[in-house]
């Protein structure tokens, strides 16, 4: 569990300090990783609200990154027995690195997912802390350029996913939509077009496999 | 929408999609299983190209910069160490003369 620690504190403080330059209030900022905690969903997040997206546009693309998790969720669901109420818990809680780590680790027992998440959940709303007050404090964060860690965090989410050419494809193609329509286009809007147009043309070019 | 109401809106999404696959009994069609595999991939992707070049201008640097971040995160598979490599990375090219 350690490295996984390791990679949630400076997002996590590269995520607070992010919001603070978007405008969020300390506030605002602890509550998206206390309500929503989601890293990616909330970075892109507050991008848009520092670009003055709107409200519909931020809560589409949160779907969009976090629709993900359904497979996830049918993963995990089918491994580890739960109640109903244990599954309430566990979808709260539930994250890529807790799902990577139950899986690995050949998880059976819902404690054993709970624990996973929740030192996760206390990890990345610490970080969030200490990021808010970091936010604070720094005069003008755009200036040592604070900005560029948004691209570059969702580069590092992306690169391990791509195992095979039609990943590669398909992250091209929407790379260069999304570039594309985000000069005529504002907001959430090129990031939808391009994740959808992108993964419909994964799934058509790879009919045919089991996955 | 105020800031709040937008929250209340991604929690909803969120925990809907953690919640659906959780408490899912069928099997999904195989087409929007390959479907939500490629998701991840086309948004990430589509997250990082516009707001690659930033708008100070320093464009270059910080293709160049994230080529270098994203090599680190190939070879590493650690979010933080391709973090790290990829702003120091930028923050020495951008002392660069010229």
């Amino acid at each position: 569990m350690t490295p996984l620690w390791l990679g949630v504190i400076p997002f996590g403080i590269a995520y607070a300090v992010l919001a603070r330059d978007a405008g969020l209030s300390l506030v605002e900022t602890q509550a998206l990783s206390l309500l929503v905690f989601a890293g990616s969903s909330q970075v892109s997040a507050v991008g848009l609200f520092g670009r003055g997206a709107g409200g519909s546009g931020i809560v589409f693309t949160t779907l969009l990154l976090n629709v993900r998790h359904v497979l996830y969720g049918l993963s995990l669901g089918r491994r580890v027995q739960m109640t109903r109420r244990e599954r309430l818990v566990a979808a709260f809680f539930l994250t890529d690195e807790a799902y990577g780590v139950s899986i690995a680790r050949g998880a059976r027992s819902f404690p054993f997912v709970l624990g996973a998440e929740l030192s996760l959940y206390l990890t990345w709303n610490v970080a969030t802390l200490g990021g808010a007050l970091l936010g604070g404090v720094i005069p003008d964060p755009e200036r040592i350029g604070v900005d560029f860690v948004f691209p570059l965090a969702f580069l590092a989410l992306l690169v391990p996913l791509l195992r095979r050419r039609v990943d590669v494809l398909v992250a091209i193609v929407a790379g260069a939509l999304a570039w594309l329509l985000a000069r005529s286009l504002p907001g959430g809007l090129p990031i939808l077009c391009a994740g959808v147009v992108g993964s419909l043309l994964g799934a058509l070019l790879t009919k045919g496999e089991q996955r | 929408m105020s800031f709040w109401a937008t929250c209340a809106g991604m929690v909803a999404v969120t925990f809907g999609s953690r919640l659906a696959g959780l408490t899912l009994h069928r099997e999904l069609p195989p087409f929007w299983l390959r479907f939500l595999h490629f998701v991840p991939i086309a948004v990430f992707a589509a997250l990082v190209t516009p707001s690659l070049g930033g708008s100070r201008g320093e464009g270059g640097i910080r293709v160049v910069a994230a080529a270098i971040g994203a090599l680190a995160a190939w070879r590493t598979r650690q979010l933080a160490v391709a973090i790290a490599v990829g702003m120091a990375a930028f923050w020495l090219l951008r002392l660069l003369p010229g």
